[in-house]
């Protein structure tokens, strides 16, 4: 069994798209979804975490961390450990961010690895994806649904990669990724400009 | 005026003895920030300093959770800074505030230390402080050599 635990903060979509492409590429494990949050069912996760051959976290990355519930979970969890707890399956994770590069998740999935260390959990793979925030844009035509699609198509790969390594069960080098299909510069521009006109809507709606 | 977001019991808070000025706002982990603008208050202050125990190599929850309210004073748009893309910084205090960032446990392993070394100069860049100081203390008593460095 594969337990997907979602610590989605603002971009609850990434999650979603995570959970579905593991999902489609483990087909003969069964995928359990926990959404991290302040009521969970403590009792039900412990058996799910034990149970699990494979723990995946999908979680967004805000000034470099994972989100405060996320990390209140992992303390949680390491608590559990220590109360004698025994979690076999290897972690595996998978953070996005709005930034363009995948790297800028690097610190926060080093805070992983060190909560692994604690819990005494293998480290599985991790993969860190930039540019997460086109898929908070919908509806576009033209030039910019051709850049949606690129950068989907970019994100898509990675997490088909990393489901792979996860319904395997098996450790690998942990992958950052960014959408290489537009440069740094361009992506700045069309996200910029694409505030701009939401907000435009924003105002004219208001008023 | 000093931001202090420090996740101590109040007890121990008390036992530091920090000097404080009168402007200075303190937002502790027995809920002393509920009904604040803690987001403003970060953007306005000159110093900001967190106190945090160093869970991971990273922040505590409290301290995080804290740190997830300043997301009001980043625009909606990306900009470029030191060669990666950030948010744009609305706040009044940018490149003007320093940030200290103090870390406390006492079984802090070399690796933790090294990530919670980067994610706080990874914050002041984010944040566009002035200038970041970091620094690690063992015990919660020891803390109080933060009366040094603290403005």
């Amino acid at each position: 069994m594969i337990l997907f635990l979602d610590g989605g903060y603002t971009l609850a979509d990434g999650s979603a798209a995570c959970a579905e492409c593991i999902r489609e590429y483990a087909q003969d494990e069964e995928l359990i979804s926990v959404k991290i949050g302040e009521e969970m069912d403590w009792d039900r996760v412990y058996r799910h975490l034990e149970d699990a051959h494979a723990i995946v976290l999908a979680a967004d990355v805000y000034l470099d961390s994972v989100p405060a519930n996320v990390l209140g979970f992992l303390e949680r969890v390491e608590q559990a450990v220590i109360g004698g707890e025994s979690i076999g399956g290897k972690f595996y994770a998978v953070l996005y961010t709005e930034l363009y590069e995948g790297e800028q998740t690097s610190v926060a999935m080093e805070v992983l690895k060190n909560f692994c260390v604690h819990a005494n959990i293998a480290w599985g793979r991790g993969l860190g994806i930039g540019g997460n925030k086109v898929e908070a844009v919908s509806g576009r035509r033209h030039l910019w649904s051709l850049f949606r699609a690129g950068t989907a198509d970019f994100r898509q790969r990675s997490l088909r990669e990393q489901a792979l390594f996860i319904g395997k069960k098996i450790q690998g080098t942990d992958v950052y990724v960014k959408p290489e299909e537009v440069s740094r510069k361009e992506y700045i521009r069309k996200m910029n400009h694409e505030m701009k006109k939401s907000n435009r809507v924003k105002i004219a709606q208001n008023i | 005026m000093k931001v202090i977001v420090h996740d101590l019991q109040e007890k121990s808070w008390q036992e530091l003895g920090m000097k404080l000025q009168e402007k200075d706002i303190v937002i502790g982990g027995d809920a002393d920030g509920i009904g604040r603008d803690i987001g403003g208050l970060m953007g306005d202050c000159s110093q900001l300093v967190l106190i945090s125990r160093c869970v991971y190599g990273g922040f505590s929850p409290f301290v995080q959770g804290v740190l997830e309210k300043y997301r009001k004073h980043f625009g909606p748009f990306l900009e470029m800074r030191h060669g990666q893309t950030h948010y744009e910084v609305k706040s009044a205090n940018k490149n003007t505030f320093g940030m200290v960032c103090c870390f406390y446990g006492d079984n802090i392993t070399p690796r933790e230390e090294q990530s919670a070394r980067i994610l706080s100069v990874s914050d002041g860049i984010s944040m566009q402080a002035r200038g970041v100081r970091i620094a690690f203390y063992d015990t919660v008593d020891k803390l109080r050599q933060l009366n040094a460095i603290i403005v």
